[in-house]
């Protein structure tokens, strides 16, 4: 076939590819170098709670400051315990795990969201319901894996924990923090070094509820029992493990 | 160990979406599936005779998607902010998408079937009669000149245009419902990419009983010549094959479905459990398995049962009750799994959203009869 004169020699074609494609890979390299330098100096807060079960009582204190400071209704909770007993007497030990909205970073919850009704706060991270968007479609409740969200029969609206989000802009702990009795629950910055709660995490090992969803929850528990994790699953299935 | 566990407090969390929301799901992949069978077998057979069952596949189901987005508007606890679902627009959520989709599906087969009527409709248009000015209105006191197969031939582009549009929305619907389902990522029974086949497979059965039923009953209520009655039991006869097909591709799919599961942890073994031997189990065996599997398969298996119209209608009604507890099985049973504890999640009696429901099917019915009394579906000689 006889070439024209806008055709590429073999040798041509693969000197433009290749100088194409190192370009756009140093392009690429360049970006992802960038971003965590961004990050390093995006002055946003991360705010995340940690909870040691070694010092929960289960007092359910802070299940009735919840109840009390955010008008929960009757028979709805933001924030619970979950108790359990393990073992045979005489050698019984008992487990809590107290239980509330882990603000996930990857929250399936806003994700699934039609309306866009469940946002974050970009500066804080906290996972948000706009009362005035909400349609009620109850996505959200069937999304959250963790249980914690619920349609609110007085405002007909999804409703969860934000960690008391008006006390925290105004430099208060949240309420459930306040009332803990046993100083379980450390709230804070994660996105800060110097917190408490950062502070709290590099000293110890801690586990975050099914973390097999990468859902990234911002709760973080110190030494809870495995069995109190996660829903049962080996007892509906008459398992024994 | 798991027998010395004993659970003291917890938190029930119930089943937070009902029965209404499943039936929705079903009724979005019937119309779907009709619509698709339908479009599907005009494409194979693509004969004049063929036509009065490309109207009932595409006509009946705007009905339904006309009237079906009332169900989630019932379920929603601020029905009156539905509407803000178009322009609160969240592009992560798939239901954002499938309220677009399942609107223009709606809107597209809405005009799809205007032009599948529309010749007949000039040729009433330009008849006396009692209901003339019907005819005028729906063709905008625009009378083209010619014969019926004028005006077809005329308008031949746009009708394949919208039947093309339509046919794309259709199985954008069913991949909505699928992918729907799928996103929730903390839902065991729903989270796989199986639920779109699942969706395809239940489209495929509903659709093609459900165009069997509603061809013998709009023989049965409107005038149809002979001859075309003939044509028209062939076809459904062969419909009656589709029928038998798509039974088998349910049934496989729902195996690999199950397959699936059983590597997909303790999660999915329990998921399993739900439809085997747990909650669902009398639902999915007697329902969907043997009313809506083994039943219909036998009933269109051979050629004699598959013409005999009382046997055909019986297999499609059998075949549409499988696919309805197949949806509520599925959507009713994801939600049955335990969020946080050790017991089966509980399912609230609904009663009202119950009626509210057979009220909307109720009035789908009385539409399909009262188009069937007044729409041209058979074809006029000329």
């Amino acid at each position: 076939m006889e070439k024209t004169q806008k055709s590429l020699t073999r040798r041509e074609f693969f000197l433009k590819f290749g100088a194409q494609v190192t370009g756009a890979g140093a392009g690429i390299l360049l970006v992802q170098e960038s971003i965590p330098a961004l990050a390093a100096a995006s002055p946003t807060k991360k705010y995340g709670m940690v909870i040691d079960t070694n010092r929960c009582i289960a007092c359910h204190g802070c299940t009735i400051a919840c109840t009390s400071e955010n008008n929960v209704p009757d028979g709805h909770y933001r924030s619970w315990v979950k108790i359990m007993s393990k073992g045979k007497y005489p050698n019984v030990s008992s487990h809590f795990l107290p239980r509330l909205c882990n603000n996930c970073e990857d929250a399936p919850c806003l994700n699934l969201c039609p309306t866009g009704a469940t946002y974050r706060t970009h500066e804080d991270g906290v996972v948000h319901v706009n009362r005035e968007v909400c349609v009620g479609c109850r996505i959200c409740v069937v999304a959250c894996p963790y249980g914690s969200c619920f349609i609110n029969p007085i405002t007909n609206t999804a409703d969860k924990c934000d960690f008391c989000y008006h006390r925290i802009t105004k430099g208060l702990k949240p309420a459930c923090v306040d009332a803990c009795t046993g100083k379980a629950r450390i709230f804070g910055d994660l996105n800060d070094p110097e917190s408490e709660i950062s502070h709290y995490i590099e000293n110890r090992s801690t586990q975050r509820l099914r973390a097999d969803l990468d859902t990234r929850p911002k709760v973080h528990y110190v030494n809870a029992d495995e069995n109190i994790m996660g829903p049962d699953y080996g007892k509906l299935l008459g398992r024994r493990s | 160990m798991n027998e010395s566990v004993q659970y003291i407090y917890w938190i029930e969390h119930g089943v937070a979406m009902g029965y209404l929301i499943a039936w929705y799901l079903w009724l979005i992949s019937l119309a779907e599936g009709t619509h698709i069978v339908a479009h599907l077998s005009w494409l194979y057979y693509r004969t004049e005779d063929y036509r009065p069952l490309e109207k009932v596949g595409t006509f009946q189901p705007f009905i339904i998607l006309a009237l079906v987005p009332l169900f989630l508007v019932a379920d929603l606890a601020h029905p009156e902010r539905f509407y803000t679902m178009f322009y609160h627009w969240h592009w992560t959520s798939p239901v954002a998408y499938g309220v677009y989709i399942i609107t223009f599906c709606m809107i597209s087969y809405a005009i799809h079937a205007y032009y599948l009527f529309r010749p007949e409709l000039m040729h009433r248009a330009r008849q006396e009669g009692p209901l003339q000015f019907v005819y005028r209105l729906v063709v905008f006191n625009h009378a083209e000149s010619g014969g019926i197969r004028e005006v077809r031939q005329r308008q031949e582009r746009r009708e394949r245009f919208w039947a093309g549009v339509s046919f794309f929305f259709s199985f954008m619907g069913l991949i909505y419902l699928g992918i729907l389902l799928s996103s929730f990522k903390g839902r065991v029974v729903w989270h796989s990419s199986v639920m779109v086949f699942i969706f395809f497979s239940f489209g495929a059965c509903s659709g093609s009983a459900f165009l069997i039923l509603l061809t013998h009953l709009k023989n049965a209520l409107a005038h149809t010549s002979p001859k075309a009655l003939v044509e028209q039991r062939r076809y459904l006869a062969e419909f009656g094959i589709l029928l038998k097909y798509s039974l088998v591709a349910q049934a496989a799919v729902f195996f690999i479905y199950f397959v699936l599961l059983q590597y997909t942890g303790i999660g999915g073994r329990l998921a399993s459990k739900v439809f085997f031997g747990g909650p669902r189990a009398f639902q999915f065996w007697f329902f969907q398995v043997a009313i809506g599997l083994i039943v219909p398969f036998a009933l269109v298996l051979f050629k004699s049962m598959r013409q005999n119209v009382i046997v055909s209608s019986i297999a499609s009604i059998a075949s549409m009750l499988g696919t309805l507890y197949g949806c509520m099985n599925i959507f009713i049973g994801g939600q049955l799994l335990p969020m946080t504890h050790f017991r089966w999640e509980h399912l609230e009696s609904e009663p009202g959203r119950m009626a509210f429901g057979i009220i909307i099917m109720a009035v789908m019915f009385v539409f399909f009869l009262v188009t069937y009394k007044v729409l041209p579906y058979e074809n006029i000689e000329a």
